[in-house]
């Protein structure tokens, strides 16, 4: 073979290996299987807000007016500087731009969303609450968060005409505030109350929703227009080798359960032991769904009663949905990643966890793809499906 | 011949040259793992300087004066539920790699000499301390466990140094011996049937994997003493629900009635257990049990393993399940 021979051959491996390689967007050739995939992930399959029996006024609208004055309310904490909303700001999606939160003192833990968590049978990065309403009790009391205590939040209520009339509406007549039992009993009904305004806090309908329907109809110009075609690659590889949807999967982009992924420890803490605390802490709230204030009487409690627990879950963290992700950072259960970058890097690298047991493996994912991806969770940003005046603090009536 | 007196020759070089990880005192490094001894109690062990290494892991010196992070997961249950005290002390013994508890025990004011020290507390999942060191020097560490109604003292005593520097040349030699390896590999032409044989296995494997249709199938036990059929409360089985699902056992066509069934689960591939403990909670007919908990997280292969034990005849069965 002579040298001109040599050289075509090279040359044109190179320039047909760079071809392969290169991410080619197949528009408009989805498979059956990942259409299935796409259609588990569009929001139109997002089921109604679950029926939580444990909370008697969960669907109720007086009680959701209720827990939006109270959500907006500083009064709840003694300093009268803390409300619900100070960390959970409607325009960052119901989280505060921090690292971790700080109320009055500064949290352990990054803010997270409370954007469709009414799906999620745990709440917090650990779960170590079973219920929106049960949730909602913890900050109050937390000495980092709002700083108070449930007799300083009865008193207030007791106290304000507007406050005690909007109680009574939906709880009946206040008791008497002597007795321990009958304060935690109005206590649990504040809880309440805020969870049927969390309810209402939905995700809306993003481009990423658009482009699953333009995929559905088999409409290729339609998926053109919507998206890139490194949006279009980037999703091949969440659905595909990026293996996110082992995770991010269902339509809020969550299955909700527990996973270490090898976060590195925040500077100057220990490792978080995350669910493994989490979960001996739920079986031990009073407010849980064993517990005597659930209103629905002899209820099962299968998630408290086959919570798995030890090593499997020690350093791990509940999913965060991937919907409006732009606004939610930083990331991670301390914040400890900055970026969508930071994020995907971790996620490529899989590093060894400190405590516990990373299940992610190194995906092995070039840098161009790392890029595409991050294109693609772009495209999951939209406006909440959420009215308008629930997104702010309710107008005070005139009297 | 002659590649196996060159690999012997490579091995012991890279064995006579001083590596700074060796086995001092109560830590050791057995198999790739290091080990914390507490007398015959055993932790697996390693220490991180996250701020400077991020997840670079160290078993006993390490290079920086910095926030150090300790970490001991139990290998032995008794540790996990003893008291733990965790103490750093800096060494004045002299002995450096070959202090032991008796030369410790000799310091006549150890709280002067102690950098760090953790009251006895017991962490029921893994041990973590962390300790900023503002110096580089000698240390020794001292970890004791009270086990309950154990009088033995459980102790583990480990001289580290802070601020080492360099890791040896194990990677030339590694990849000196590597080399040599794949070269004679090739040569041999030994690589070409290794890797088919690889891929012949894999094949096998995916066949195999590939006949689950659980639903449907009766399941057969590994000593072929039972047979297993499921129904589940949730059609088709999707994931993120809670469900049950309902259980038939039989042994040679009939119902095994009062047996005890053990049930865990997880996704081979992805190296991980299911997210729930489902438990079998009672026989609703004879050979008819009720499994609740169910849950699956993710789409893909799920193995659930039954153990059953049925008056003292015991069996596992295997259920393949595609999601």
């Amino acid at each position: 073979m002579n040298k001109t021979g040599i050289w075509v051959i090279l040359v044109t491996t190179v320039v047909l290996s760079a071809i392969a390689s290169h991410q080619w967007p197949r528009v408009g050739s989805w498979t059956e299987a990942e259409r299935a995939v796409l259609r588990s992930l569009w929001l139109g399959s997002l089921p109604d807000v679950p029926v939580d029996t444990s909370n008697s006024v969960a669907g109720d609208p007086v009680a959701a007016e209720f827990g939006h004055a109270l959500f907006f309310s500083t009064r709840l904490s003694p300093s009268n500087a803390i409300a619900c909303v100070t960390c959970h700001r409607p325009e960052l999606n119901f989280t505060d731009g921090m690292q971790k939160g700080r109320g009055v003192g500064q949290s352990q833990r990054n803010t997270m969303s409370i954007v469709g968590s009414a799906h999620s049978p745990w709440q917090y990065w650990d779960g170590r609450r079973d219920s929106q309403w049960a949730q909602a009790l913890s900050p109050i009391e937390d000495p980092a968060e709002h700083g108070g205590h449930r007799e300083h939040v009865v008193e207030v209520i007791a106290a304000d005409s507007d406050l005690r009339a909007r109680y009574e509406s939906v709880f009946g007549e206040l008791p008497a505030m002597d007795n321990e039992a009958n304060v935690d009993r109005v206590f649990s009904n504040v809880g309440k109350a805020i969870a049927a305004y969390e309810r209402l806090i939905q995700p809306g309908r993003s481009r990423f929703d658009d482009f699953v329907e333009a995929v559905l109809d088999e409409d290729p110009h339609r998926q053109r227009a919507l998206y890139s075609n490194d949006e279009i690659a980037g999703l091949r590889l969440f659905i595909g080798k990026a293996q996110c949807t082992q995770c991010h999967n269902g339509p809020l982009l969550t299955n909700n359960e527990f996973h270490n992924t090898g976060v590195l420890s925040f500077p100057g803490d220990l490792p978080d032991k995350g669910r493994a605390a989490g979960v001996r802490e739920v079986l031990r709230d009073p407010f849980n769904c064993a517990g005597r204030f659930n209103d629905a009487a002899g209820a099962t409690c299968d998630e408290l009663e086959f919570a798995r627990t030890g090593f499997e879950v020690l350093g791990a963290f509940r999913t965060p949905s991937l919907r409006n992700l732009s606004n939610t950072q930083p990331y991670m259960h301390k914040g400890q990643l900055f970026t969508l970058t930071d994020v995907l890097e971790h996620y490529n690298e899989a590093p060894l966890a400190m405590i516990g047991h990373n299940e992610a493996k190194p995906l092995g994912l070039t840098a161009q793809e790392l890029a595409q991806l991050e294109a693609f969770l772009e495209t999951l940003a939209a406006p909440l499906a959420t009215a308008e005046r629930w997104l702010s603090a309710p107008v005070p009536e005139e009297r | 011949m002659m590649r196996f007196y060159l690999l012997l020759l490579v091995a012991w070089l890279a064995v006579l040259q001083p590596h700074p990880v060796f086995a001092h005192g109560g830590v050791v490094e057995e198999e790739d793992l290091c080990v914390i001894k507490v007398n015959y109690l055993r932790g697996h062990f390693k220490i991180y300087q996250p701020l400077l290494d991020g997840h670079e892991e160290y078993c006993e010196d390490l290079p920086n004066a910095t926030e150090s992070i300790f970490v001991m997961e139990y290998m032995h249950d008794s540790l996990a539920n003893a008291a733990v005290d965790f103490r750093i002390v800096r060494d004045v013994t002299g002995k450096g790699r070959f202090a032991r508890w008796e030369d410790v025990e000799a310091i006549p004011d150890l709280d002067a000499v102690t950098v760090f020290y953790r009251e006895p507390r017991v962490d029921p999942d893994v041990l973590t301390v962390m300790h900023e060191f503002t110096e580089e020097g000698h240390f020794i560490g001292i970890v004791t466990a009270n086990v309950t109604g154990d009088d033995q003292v459980h102790r583990a005593v480990f001289p580290f140094e802070v601020g080492y520097t360099g890791v040896g040349y194990w990677p030339f030699f590694i990849l000196l011996l590597a080399a040599i390896q794949v070269h004679y590999l090739l040569m041999s032409g030994r690589l070409k049937t290794w890797w088919s044989a690889r891929s012949a296995a894999t094949a096998l494997l995916l066949v195999l994997v590939m006949q689950s249709d659980a639903d449907a199938e009766t399941w057969r036990s590994d000593r072929g003493l039972f047979e297993v059929r499921i129904e589940s409360s949730l059609q088709p089985i999707a994931i993120n629900q809670m469900h049950s699902w309902t259980l038939y056992l039989d042994s040679e066509g009939t119902a095994v009635s009062g047996a005890e069934l053990t049930v865990t689960g997880g996704m081979p591939e992805h190296d991980h257990g299911m997210p729930t403990r489902p438990r079998v909670t009672e026989e609703v007919a004879a050979g008819v049990y009720r499994l609740r908990g169910m849950r699956f997280h993710m789409a893909g292969q799920w193995e659930i393993v039954v153990e059953i034990d049925a008056g003292g005849r015991r069996d596992t069965v295997t259920i393949l399940l595609n999601l």
